[in-house]
């Protein structure tokens, strides 16, 4: 009796050994790496609603997300690209450093399945690379100015809508003891929003013309606008301590009423609008323009905002990752996010300053991508130290920017009128 | 184990008797040695050597870690040594080290002293005190320093504006780039005493009673018995001490990348930022790869001169 039940238990054991490898074999794995954790954060409602959503409509997909943080997921994409390794999907702000991966062979052409996808132009172009497409970016951000609007109006103050304006104001603000600007340069890159926009107003395009190697970093306008940061920053817009601050600090001063105005990118919508987070009243407004500048108002600076690249080690699962992309693209999915621009057609927006924020893209005759998003990584992060120069009393920013400017003429080639 | 001893038994037999009349080599026990050296030199190989090599070939490479490495020779080398971050951390470290021998090695050795002589209910506990922050993780340490040290809400500004002390409150500690750098070395201090304190207080435990007997009957009690009895048999120790320090400080990264992240400007920056900051952020393998071996032969440097301490040391006891 013992010796059968032996030999059908061998048999039972031999049957399910020989199953396995066909049940495991019937689900495709999709790894993905991130930068949020998919908890119960307003912040991360997106990226849960997209994990937990696509996981339940594709049970055929085993679906595993990684969460690495900022800058984790910066440095181990890099380092993963580097041996040819690394996930089927990551997430992506496109731009140069996605377009670095796709000169080196290491994307996913996914041009004919996501062209069709529905989503702003400006959102696709982020996430294309020499004509071809390797991912989707379902937010889009702009930089533009959150204005405390309960301060503005207990002090009887305006929006400004030049720049002349905005310096009265701030005089106005600090008069009266409230920091006029938030920043948070201590973590480097904040500080880019507001210059983008000051060289913009001083010289137009003068960003792609320096891109394009027809202008140098250092001309009048780059100089100009990094003149007249500094001069802010003397006078204290910025508080006593710019650079001892984070941009989570930053986030604070404003939350808490202490600064009056904050040059961001939208991605700020659902924290500002968030009660638990902030008693204030904040809105959000298009950076004014500069009498006598060649910049316009209708100029946005705009960046991915959450993005989505596939890797050419997805290749056997093409029909998966362009599954995930599209899921990544639908209202169901999009509709969880609680602040930031969709670019997804049909997807209202979520809160009264995501309704600004839209309002202010609507306006866009013109988009630049986010500088350190569009220059090759050799420079970007140059640039933004370049620019936390301007925050030293005793830089002479033409100095800072003629230095950055070799770092160009290394690596890019030198500027050629 | 048997076999192993009859194995190296037999064979020191045989060397002793081979080498006198140029017998033929022992295979055996060739082939044993061979076996027990060879996973050691397969792991050095494979992890250490193998990446040492290749991080000097990519140094004289233009490389972006991407594939498609061009020749570059010493350009890579001749570029660090004009760009003023490179040299800031150059200058950072080796200044981190001078004042980490002048500071905290000092004061290692009186804490040291401290809880070796004067023995009482607190030693214990305050051992585990002063060793905690060693074995505490950089990122704790430097979540600790911010807690403390932060503009707007850290401990000391909360209690300079608490007291009106606006002196105080107005200090900016790592946005101030004539601060920043002593802000980190203060967090550091505290987390890297720890190691040389208990490390000391082995060397202090091990002076002999007699030898403390005498020189109190001698009248050398309390600081001049430290002085005078203590920091001379340790001061050996506290050269190893120092050159730990030095090699330390040449590879430094974690505390001030997460303090400061090299800011404001370069105030803090340090080689292992620059490197980081070049391989990882900028994309420079070459340059990157560059700075590695600098740190690398540096390093070699100053372990070849602790070591050439420590056989000075030997001979001359």
């Amino acid at each position: 009796m013992k010796k059968r039940m032996f030999v059908v238990l061998v048999a039972l054991a031999c049957c399910l050994m020989a199953a396995l490898p066909v049940f495991s074999q019937s689900k495709v794995k999709l790894t993905v790496w991130g930068r949020d954790i998919a908890d119960d954060g307003a912040d991360h409602a997106y990226v849960k609603a997209l994990i937990t959503g696509f996981q339940a409509k594709n049970p055929d997909i085993q679906l595993e997300y990684i969460p690495l943080g900022d800058p984790g997921l910066a440095d181990k994409t890099k380092i993963a690209m580097a041996s040819n390794s690394g996930p089927d999907i990551f997430q992506s702000w496109g731009g140069s450093v996605m377009g670095g991966y796709a000169d080196a062979g290491r994307l996913l052409d996914l041009t004919s399945d996501l062209k069709s996808v529905p989503g702003s132009a400006a959102a696709q172009g982020a996430m294309s690379w020499k004509g071809k497409i390797y991912g989707v970016a379902p937010f889009f951000a702009i930089a533009g100015i959150f204005v405390n609007e309960g301060i503005f109006k207990a002090n009887g103050l305006s929006v400004p809508t030049s720049v002349a304006e905005m310096e009265k104001v701030s005089d106005a603000l600090l008069a009266k003891g409230i920091q006029p600007f938030a920043c948070g340069e201590k973590d480097k890159w904040p500080a880019l929003a507001m210059y983008m926009y000051l060289t913009n107003r001083f010289g137009g395009d003068a960003f792609g013309l320096a891109q394009g190697r027809k202008l140098r970093f250092d001309d009048a306008s780059f100089v100009n606008a990094a003149q007249k940061y500094q001069d802010w920053i003397k006078k204290g817009y910025f508080g006593t301590k710019p650079l001892g601050e984070g941009y989570g600090d930053a986030q604070q001063l404003m939350a808490t009423g202490k600064a009056a105005m904050h040059v961001t990118g939208s991605w700020m919508c659902a924290q500002y609008s968030n009660k638990a987070f902030t008693d204030q009243t904040i809105g959000f407004y298009a950076f004014p323009a500069l009498a006598g500048g060649k910049g316009k108002i209708t100029d946005i600076m705009g960046m991915t905002d959450i993005g989505f690249a596939a890797t050419k080690l997805a290749a056997d699962k093409k029909a998966a990752v362009v599954k995930f992309m599209k899921y990544a693209m639908s209202t169901e999915a999009c509709a969880a996010e609680p602040g930031r621009i969709c670019s997804v057609p049909g997807v209202k927006a979520p809160s009264h300053l995501t309704d600004m924020a839209a309002g202010v893209f609507a306006t866009a005759k013109n988009v630049q991508f986010w500088w350190d998003q569009d220059l090759p990584p050799a420079v970007t992060s140059p640039l933004n130290d370049a620019i936390q120069t301007f925050f030293l009393a005793d830089t002479n920013v033409k100095a800072s920017l003629t230095s950055f400017e070799s770092l160009m003429e290394e690596n890019v080639g030198p500027a050629k009128k | 184990m048997g076999d192993i001893a009859a194995t190296t038994g037999n064979a020191a037999a045989g060397r002793a008797a081979g080498s006198a009349r140029g017998k033929p080599r022992d295979w055996k026990r060739t082939v044993f040695i061979a076996l027990c050296v060879l996973p050691a030199l397969g792991f050095l190989a494979v992890f250490m050597y193998y990446p040492i090599e290749e991080t000097f070939r990519i140094s004289l490479m233009h490389s972006s870690g991407l594939g498609g490495e061009t020749w570059a020779g010493f350009d890579n080398y001749v570029r660090l040594f004009a760009n003023p971050e490179f040299l800031a951390g150059l200058l950072h470290v080796f200044s981190w080290a001078f004042w980490s021998i002048l500071i905290q090695l000092p004061l290692a050795f009186l804490i040291a002293f401290s809880l070796t002589f004067y023995v009482n209910k607190t030693t214990g506990p305050l051992r585990v005190v002063y060793y905690l922050a060693n074995i505490l993780p950089s990122a704790i340490t430097a979540m600790l320093g911010k807690f403390v040290f932060s503009p707007n809400n850290g401990i000391l500004s909360s209690i300079a504006t608490k007291l009106h002390w606006t002196w105080l409150s107005n200090i900016d500690f790592f946005g101030d780039p004539k601060i920043a750098f002593w802000t980190v070395f203060i967090v550091a201090t505290w987390t890297y005493t720890g190691f040389p304190i208990i490390y000391l207080m082995a060397r202090i435990e091990q002076i002999p009673t007699e030898i403390r007997e005498a020189a109190e009957l001698d009248g050398a009690v309390g600081w001049r018995y430290a002085w005078h009895i203590v920091l001379p048999l340790v001061i050996y120790p506290m050269q190893i001490l120092a050159v730990l320090c030095t090699v330390g400080s040449l590879k430094l990264f974690d505390l001030p990348y997460m303090l400061t992240t090299g800011g404001p400007g370069n105030a803090t920056v340090t080689l292992g930022i620059t490197l980081y900051r070049q391989g990882f952020i900028n994309w420079q393998y070459g340059k990157a790869a560059a700075i590695g071996v600098v740190i690398f032969l540096l390093s070699l440097a100053f372990t070849i001169a602790q070591f050439s301490w420590q056989k000075r040391e030997g001979d001359s006891r």
